[in-house]
């Protein structure tokens, strides 16, 4: 006998108890759609942390000084600028586009009555692109005023409100950063909330020179901001500047390093996998109401089987062989698990339409070929026994059972 | 399959069935020996609990003897596999149980039909075929009935249409008139006559004398064992 049959009797049989294989389905259809709508909300909120991080400036990345452990016996040297000169050779580096040596200080800043507490970054023009900072009003400082230490600054958006007013445009003002008088040049674009590693917000961006000159004396840098020729180059540029430092600093176990290497694709990489291990444990959980509608199919593939004993017993009279029994009740199970699959995923999808805070689910492709194979296998796997047991019935005993 | 070589349809040798084992063990049949001929019209008749019934279900292969020999068609049914007695079942033997035994919540004609889907044969020929067997019975006009909008007489006749549709050896009625009236039951017999007449191989079970009557053989089954009834007049 044809497939074609076999599907035919499986259908009717279903069609025969409608409720009872709706409600069946239901527990396919909730484990189905919790699986597509939990892997879409872990998705959408990956999707939606790298796209903060890429507002972070993809290119981007810090040189920081750091304490070597104590095995390394030594307390390891600090970043200076000849270790920028090198980095800026673009035949050591020639992947890195720019090198921007970083002084900073945390300290007040006035302005007439009002004074707040910023963190007064001096570098150089290279700066602004390297580490993604957009002025907002006015100009940047220029390689002139750094040549020339010119006393010039730019304020983060919130430093600005805190000493002139919440929207208000300080530039040509004065403010005085540890009591030494600066101009305002300009102020930087508002960047918003957890941005990353620094708020540039809060920040007072001043020519390098004009730091060291009237604030922190010309000594060591508190970092060095490297911006790599593109986002494809960034892992090729982190190398570079490892070997080059390694050689200056006289680095031979990396575990020893004076300064370690930040960037953003590290910090997406790290989130990502915390992301994705969040993605999976959602799954995980999805899953398990899952096998629970599973063994549902097997409890009611098992009460239809005994109840259909007697319709069993008589197919097997008219000469339905093993397998043509088998067949009908393994098919009905796949039908109540694929139906209720394909329901489930168009549920889950349903669901995922609606928009949570910030950031949209978004539906993964492979997701929905998993779930929908899945409910497949869950038919065969959870109808076997049923079907088996109703294949392997005596017709002398299906016939007597009333 | 078809063994139009030989004479005995039915040809059974000290069959033998035991139920339980040991001190419980039950003899439902004790060696019994029976043939049937083609064309035959045999009753069998016993009183409840007498082993008719376990005959019939061993001439069906519905069940296994524990013991002799069963050969149908001239084949040994012992020999056979699950899957092939499925076959014998479907291309010899024609079924008529005292409960209809339809398939509930489908119609008269898809139940005609049940057999020879599983014997393969086309959606066309099929319905021919069933269409032919219900028409035989007396119940053209009523194939998309349901069993539940049928009267017992009709049921049992759509249950004659679906036993004869595959062309099948053998005729194997279990009590059919038992639930059914007295119009019914001379209806279903004077079926039964025709289908002689037009040389089926009809073995029929039955506690009761007049329906025993109308064969031309009647067996006795007592207490397991088989014999002849005297012949009639």
């Amino acid at each position: 006998m044809s497939v074609v049959e076999i599907v035919r009797f499986a259908v009717r049989g279903l069609v025969a108890n409608r409720l009872r294989s709706l409600l069946t389905m239901l527990g396919i259809i909730i484990g189905i759609a919790a699986v597509i709508l939990l892997t879409a909300l872990g998705n959408g909120a990956s999707q939606y942390i790298q796209g903060q991080i890429a507002g972070l400036g993809a290119n981007s990345i810090t040189v920081l000084p750091r304490q070597p452990p104590e095995t390394a016996g030594t307390s390891g040297r600090p970043l200076t600028t000849g270790d920028v000169q090198a980095l800026a050779d673009p035949q050591g580096a020639p992947d890195v586009a720019s090198v921007s040596p970083v002084v900073q200080l945390s300290t007040s800043v006035d302005a007439g009555r009002s004074r707040t507490d910023a963190i007064v970054v001096g570098s150089t023009p290279s700066y602004f692109p390297g580490a993604n900072v957009q002025v907002g009003t006015g100009r940047a400082y220029t390689d002139v005023d750094v040549e020339a230490g010119r006393k010039v600054v730019l304020l983060g958006r919130t430093v600005a409100d805190d000493l002139f007013g919440v929207g208000s445009d300080p530039v040509g003002r004065d403010v005085l950063v540890r009591g030494v008088p600066f101009d305002v040049i300009g102020t930087l674009a508002p960047a918003g909330q957890g941005q990353g590693l620094a708020n540039p917000d809060e920040n007072v961006l001043a020519p390098i020179t004009a730091v060291q000159g009237s604030l922190t004396g010309f000594g060591d840098l508190s970092q060095i901001v490297v911006q790599a020729r593109s986002t494809e180059a960034q892992a090729a540029a982190e190398s570079e500047i490892n070997s080059i430092l390694d050689r200056r600093h006289g680095i031979e176990d990396s575990e020893n390093r004076d300064y370690q290497v930040l960037s953003a694709r590290q910090l997406a990489d790290v989130l990502d996998d915390t992301l994705g291990a969040f993605t999976l444990l959602l799954a995980a959980i999805a899953a398990i109401s899952l096998v629970v509608g599973g063994i549902g199919i097997t409890n009611i593939m098992l009460v239809s089987v005994t109840e259909r004993t007697r319709e069993i017993g008589i197919r097997k009279a008219l000469g339905a062989p093993p397998s043509a029994i088998l067949g009908q009740f393994l098919v009905e199970s796949i039908i109540l698990s694929v139906v209720g699959g394909v329901l489930g995923v168009a549920v889950g999808y349903a669901g995922t339409l609606v928009p949570l805070g910030d950031f949209r689910p978004v539906v993964l492709p492979s997701a929905v070929v998993a779930a929908v194979g899945v409910s497949a296998a869950i038919g065969i796997f959870f109808g076997a026994y049923p079907a088996r047991r109703a294949a392997r019935l005596r017709p002398i005993e299906a016939l007597r059972r009333e | 399959m078809t063994g139009t070589g030989v004479t005995n349809v039915l040809d059974v040798r000290k069959l033998s069935k035991v139920y339980g084992a040991g001190d419980t063990a039950v003899h439902a049949l004790c060696d019994v020996d029976l043939t049937v001929r083609r064309g035959e019209y045999v009753a069998v008749i016993g009183h409840s609990g007498s082993g008719k019934s376990t005959l019939l279900n061993m001439l069906g292969c519905l069940d296994a003897p524990t013991s002799g020999r069963y050969l149908l068609e001239g084949l040994d049914v012992a020999d056979l596999d699950e899957r092939q007695q499925a076959v014998l079942r479907n291309r010899q033997i024609g079924f008529v149980f005292q409960a209809f035994n339809l398939i509930p919540r489908t119609t008269a004609l898809a139940n005609v039909e049940l057999p020879l889907v599983y014997a393969g044969v086309g959606r066309r020929r099929r319905r021919e075929r069933a269409m032919a067997a219900l028409a035989l019975v007396g119940l053209q006009g009523r194939e998309d009935h349901r069993p539940n909008e049928l009267s017992g007489g009709q049921q049992q006749r759509v249950a004659v249409a679906r036993a004869l549709v595959t062309s099948p050896a053998l005729l194997l009625a279990d009590e059919p008139t038992g639930n059914l009236d007295s119009q019914s039951t001379a209806d279903a017999l004077g079926l039964f006559d025709r289908l002689h007449a037009s040389g089926r191989t009809i073995v029929l079970i039955t506690h009761d004398d007049e329906v025993a009557e109308r064969a031309e053989r009647v067996v006795v089954v007592s207490d397991g064992r088989l014999s002849e009834a005297p012949a009639r007049r």
